[in-house]
């Protein structure tokens, strides 16, 4: 059986996503206290995917039956042609793309315009309705930069979601923020809200919960060190990848990565990842 | 302290697990290899039918693994194939005559030449003359001759890689 069969019968079983995930880099320009991966503005080894690189992928991607690319870090738009990179990849399948949303310059936006005509949503980071509460957890001036950011986006017609992370928020902190997003005009499908999963730099930090095995739905996902099982494997403790949740280090072509991947996914239990919303 | 990260069942990549005992224990080498578990799917394979019996007895392959080690001065592999070479039948008399620690003359004159061949394999590969190779096969066939040195090439491989990375000989 091709791999490109192998896939779907995964993905219809329910054994995996039907999503690619891309590491664009480990880079950042914030420092979070629940980062799996490390990132940070001065992170020794950036893990940086090349733009052709991860077009590549993505092309390889569509290929074996891929439905949709996810694009994270580290932050996304630490990356130069970033926005040129992202059109391209949402040209080829439907993608979102993971951000900070605290880079978007006059001069970025506008270079983000095309993205308005193509299937991509970027996907924002936001923990909290109140600056004070939001900016402990992700950075100073985090807060209005998104605040500054989100309008900006939609006002391009460039879809927008909103990620928020919880660790000790509580309910009523919860429904101000949908407040919020919703007065943006962005619905509730487009909010995620996903615990802190205790791996890397949350592991350390003794934050976060363990997800069990059936917790986390495998979706294959690349970096720079190889391909994981799903996008929180790839993490990092101490400068160091974690290992074990990898699957192949190569990762070219995407079709050798695949049949790892889904050789491992066989033999794993069906999972389910709607009782953590870990995605 | 070896170089590379020498990985426990737990933290190896999931396609490495298997290299691992039901304990979790691995050898440094398995450990230390698990970080590549794309290139063990063949790698693994491979050097077990190479240092396996083969068309050559394990005595005389053990004593050809412990001299190439010795050449390289490969501390990891001659901690654990000089225990393994007494094991499949080599006597300590050679062992230790391989080891450089008394003359090779007290080998017989088979294992003598096969050292002879080997030592010129690994040291001047280009020195070997026909000469030699017609005596070495006065022992051996044609096809123990390419196992042998497949054996050997395999054994450098092991050697450079343990000395390179340092690689704590098994306690």
């Amino acid at each position: 059986m091709s791999a490109r069969d192998t896939l779907a019968t995964a993905v219809e079983e329910g054994r995996c996503g039907d999503r690619l995930w891309l590491y664009a880099t480990y880079h950042c320009n914030l420092s979070c206290g629940y980062c799996l991966t490390e990132s940070m503005p001065g992170i020794a080894n950036r893990r940086t995917l090349s733009s052709g690189m991860l077009i590549r992928l993505a092309r390889e991607a569509r290929e074996l039956g891929f439905e949709a690319i996810g694009i994270t870090g580290g932050e996304l738009f630490m990356l130069p042609d970033a926005a040129e990179t992202l059109a391209e990849i949402a040209s080829l399948l439907p993608t979102v793309a993971l951000t900070n949303a605290t880079l978007f310059t006059d001069r970025l936006l506008e270079r983000l315009a095309p993205l308005a005509d193509l299937d991509i949503a970027l996907q924002i980071s936001l923990d909290s309705d109140s600056p004070d509460r939001n900016d402990a957890l992700r950075g100073p001036e985090n807060f209005a930069r998104v605040e500054r950011a989100i309008p900006a986006l939609l006002e391009r017609g460039i879809r927008v979601r909103i990620a928020t992370t919880v660790e000790d928020q509580t309910e009523a902190e919860l429904a101000r923020l949908c407040a919020l997003h919703r007065s943006w005009g962005i619905s509730d499908d487009d909010h995620l809200v996903r615990g802190v999963v205790r791996r890397g730099r949350a592991e350390l930090a003794g934050m976060g919960i363990t997800p069990g095995p059936t917790d986390i739905l495998p979706e294959l996902t690349i970096t720079a060190d190889g391909a994981f099982l799903h996008p929180f494997g790839p993490t990092v403790r101490h400068g160091v990848t974690d290992l074990d949740l990898l699957v192949s280090r190569q990762v070219l072509p995407l079709e050798r990565a695949a049949e790892r991947f889904l050789r491992i996914v066989s033999d794993q239990p069906v999972g389910t990842d709607v009782a953590r919303n870990i995605r | 302290m070896s170089r590379l990260r020498l990985l426990q069942r737990d933290e190896a990549p999931l396609p490495a697990r298997t290299i691992y005992a039901a304990d979790g224990s691995a050898s440094p080498l398995k450990r230390s290899l698990a970080n590549a578990p794309d290139l063990l799917e063949t790698l693994l394979p491979f050097l077990g039918q190479i240092y396996d019996e083969g068309a050559v007895d394990l005595a005389t392959k053990e004593l050809v693994v412990v001299r190439v080690s010795q050449l390289n001065a490969c501390r990891y592999c001659l901690a654990a194939h000089r225990p393994l070479a007494l094991e499949c039948g080599v006597g300590p008399e050679q062992l230790a005559a391989v080891c450089d620690e008394i003359p090779l003359e007290v080998l017989a004159e088979r294992e003598r030449t096969i050292i002879e061949w080997a030592d010129c394999y690994v040291l001047d590969p280009a020195g070997i003359t026909d000469q030699l190779v017609a005596r070495v096969l006065d022992h051996l066939r044609d096809d123990q001759l390419v196992e042998l040195a497949l054996l050997i090439g395999a054994t450098q491989l092991l050697n450079h890689f343990c000395t390179a990375f340092d690689i704590p000989p098994t306690a």
